[in-house]
């Protein structure tokens, strides 16, 4: 081979090694659009939240493009609950933190969690929160301070409710605007599903007749519906002492309820001495938790069908 | 040519001692404000990043450097406090996060914040985990070496006076975790959740419950929904999983104090309409640029620097002139050296140039000295500062 013919073979080498170089680095810096999309598509938004029916709207609204976790184990009250500072940890991982709002979950109080991330779920609504006797005590220089308990199942208010749903959908919609337009959809079948619930309750209570409910947990429900309630200390899984049962009359004399609303099934023989002083039962789930059978809506169409049965309707779904 | 070098090295290499005192002192001539200039170049860069990469700071008016200084390097005592509705009032629309930094462990400053805060600062943990509750704290990379500690230790808060006995109660705070290393003054610090300072403070505490029968030796009087506690009701100095729940705090929290917010706007228009909020406001707090604060600082360190180096230059020049009185006077001592070389055949140019040869070689050697003086500067001019600084 002469001296130019391979120079000439040099150069075309070069030149080809040039191309194929360049074609690289352009194929590197330019993925496919698609790519791009799919990736972000295929990451689910992370959302913690402090309660049930939070975890329902999440899920609800957000479909199979959100994982909504609620580490609250089963049985447990979700506002008395204290997590551990691995639970913690795991929240603060979160890409959204769904509160209720309401001082609800008081260990939000004393837990590290991202303050942008964190959405007060009832925050439209803080004028309404309905404020219950507190207990005040003093000691040192400060004086007098309250631990004053607001009552938090805002849920049981199914207006307000949907404005806790609204705060989710448009949490989601904020963090991720590409997912707005199907979630607006799912949120309006939601809202559709709520404002139902509260046209039926609405319907079926129909006069002031005094009700009991055998713990304060009921606040919103009996404001919205304009159900005379007034509430007692009583567990569904425990029987009332003997001084229970002495305020429960007293109570009686002054608010002649024939039934009493329970959280949960409660004790036959608690159900017999009720029945004894004329008090039938009843259960109305607030549902804090995630319920044994079914969703929430299917624990609030039971709770709203056996409401009925005080006012004499029958508001089977 | 070659051989001219050949005699003026040899001669150099002969007078050993004199050709070192005069190399060095070239060297160090040349040096001087080089190495001056990079060291402040670099001083200025170290100081002023972390002032660039915090867009804007918001305090209680008063003394911008003392804000700047304590929100961005723990230093200086802590400016005047501000409410957390502050923090509030900033975050509708962008990044605000909140910091009290004003106590101290063992010397090592307390940070307040969020966990903003450690995503903005780009803080990663090098074992264990941030703080997740109240009276947890996670160490910088310097102080856990300091304070040989480790995940699980604890660390106790320091009074803020001998004197003030009802002030400032110690908090003992478990060791969550201890960041990487950062190269920054958050190496130096110690990091908690900002509702542990309100309790280092006093504004918050956990105690035995009032209503139970255990603390009542600590009860004054008891009324219906109104309990009176003496102070022997035992307050806690150490937040744990079985005292947690009792922590809480009185009045609204929007009014406790913080001493800075850091306000990372979303582009320049909402820095621009934060700016102007602050700039139009009659209330008790200011907006600053870090950047710019540190920049006016470093204005006074640089008008310093030009005096040094104008002093440098006229010690160099004095020193270049005493450099050539050797060069001449040695000539005159090597007067019969010279005449040796003229009689063994060599001309005035050569023998000139041989002389030449020897002060270009003392000023080469001495320029090569001055330049690895300064590339070991600019490579641990650095650390010097850092030392310096945090001594």
């Amino acid at each position: 081979m002469s001296p130019n013919q391979m120079k000439k073979r040099l150069e075309l080498w070069a030149a080809l090694a040039i191309i194929g170089l360049l074609a690289a680095c352009q194929q590197a810096a330019s993925p496919e659009a698609g790519d791009t999309l799919r990736q972000q598509g295929s990451t689910k938004l992370q959302i913690y939240v402090v309660n049930y029916p939070l975890q329902y709207f999440a899920q609800r609204i957000g479909g199979d493009q959100v994982r909504v976790e609620f580490p609250v184990p089963s049985g447990l009250d979700p506002a008395l609950f204290s997590p551990n500072p691995e639970i913690v940890s795991a929240y603060q991982g979160a890409d959204l933190i769904l509160l209720n709002g309401a001082d609800y979950a008081e260990w939000v109080s004393r837990a590290t969690l991202p303050g942008s991330k964190m959405i007060n779920t009832s925050q439209p609504f803080q004028d309404e929160y309905i404020l219950e006797k507190a207990v005040t005590h003093s000691h040192g220089p400060e004086g007098d301070h309250s631990h004053g308990q607001i009552a938090f199942t805002t849920w049981l208010d199914f207006t307000l409710a949907l404005k806790q749903a609204r705060q989710v959908f448009q949490a989601l919609a904020t963090a991720r605007p590409e997912g707005e337009p199907i979630w607006r959809q799912r949120f309006e079948d939601l809202e559709r599903d709520l404002l139902e619930l509260d046209a039926t309750l609405n319907r079926a209570v129909t006069d002031t007749r005094p009700i009991l409910g055998s713990h304060p947990v009921y606040q919103y429900l009996a404001r919205r519906y304009q159900i005379n309630l007034r509430s007692v200390h009583f567990e569904p899984g425990e029987y009332p002492d003997e001084r229970s049962w002495r305020e429960l009359k007293q109570l009686l004399e002054q608010h002649p309820a024939k039934w009493m609303l329970w959280e949960d099934q409660p004790l036959e023989k608690t159900v017999a001495t009720l029945e004894q002083l004329g008090v039938r039962s009843l259960v109305f789930n607030p549902c804090g938790n995630t319920p044994k059978q079914g969703d929430f809506l299917d624990v609030m169409h039971s709770n709203v069908n056996n409401l009925g049965k005080v006012f004499g309707q029958n508001l089977s779904h | 040519m070659i051989e001219t070098f050949y005699l003026a090295w040899r001669y150099l290499a002969f007078h050993k001692l004199k050709t070192c005192i005069l190399v060095t002192s070239v060297g160090l001539i040349v040096y001087l404000p080089i190495g001056l200039r990079v060291l402040v170049d670099q001083s200025s860069r170290q100081l002023t990043a972390r002032a660039q990469a915090t867009p804007l700071v918001i305090g209680a008016k008063g003394s911008q450097l003392e804000l700047v200084l304590n929100t961005l390097y723990f230093r200086s005592d802590y400016p005047e406090v501000q409410p957390y509705q502050e923090s509030i009032r900033v975050s509708d629309s962008r990044l605000a996060i909140p910091l009290y930094v004003r106590f101290h462990s063992q010397g090592h400053p307390i940070v307040g914040t969020t966990l903003e805060y450690f995503d903005f600062r780009a803080l990663k943990v090098r074992s264990g985990r941030l703080p997740a509750v109240i009276g947890e704290c996670v160490l910088g990379a310097r102080v856990a070496a300091a304070l040989q500690a480790q995940v699980g230790d604890h660390v106790i808060s320091s009074p803020e006076n001998l004197f003030d006995l009802a002030g400032v109660y110690p908090l003992k705070m478990r060791i969550s975790g201890i960041l990487e290393f950062s190269d920054s003054p958050d190496d130096d610090a110690i990091f908690v959740d900002l509702k542990t300072t309100w309790i280092i403070e006093g504004l918050g505490h956990g105690h035995q419950d009032l209503t139970a029968p255990e603390a009542a030796s600590g009860i004054l009087a008891r009324e219906e929904d109104r309990i009176v506690a003496n102070a022997s009701v035992v307050q806690y100095s150490e937040i744990t999983q079985d005292n947690m729940d009792s922590f809480h705090f009185h009045g609204d929290l929007l009014d406790y104090p913080i001493t800075a917010v850091i306000a990372v706007p979303h582009d320049q228009k909402s820095a621009a309409i934060l700016q102007g909020r602050y700039l139009s406001s009659e209330g008790g707090a200011q907006i600053v640029r870090p950047s710019r604060v540190m920049e006016e600082l470093l204005d006074t360190v640089l008008t310093v620097q030009n005096f040094v180096m104008a002093g440098a230059i006229v010690v160099g020049m004095a020193t270049l002139a005493t450099v050539t009185l050797v060069f001449l006077l040695s000539l005159r001592l090597r007067r019969r050296e010279m005449e040796t070389l003229f009689k063994i055949g060599g001309g005035r140019l050569n023998v000139a140039a041989v002389m030449a040869s020897e002060m270009v070689a003392v000023l080469v050697l001495g320029t090569v000295l001055a330049g690895g003086l300064t590339l070991l500067t600019s490579q641990l001019g650095s650390l010097v500062i850092r030392t310096l600084v945090r001594m």
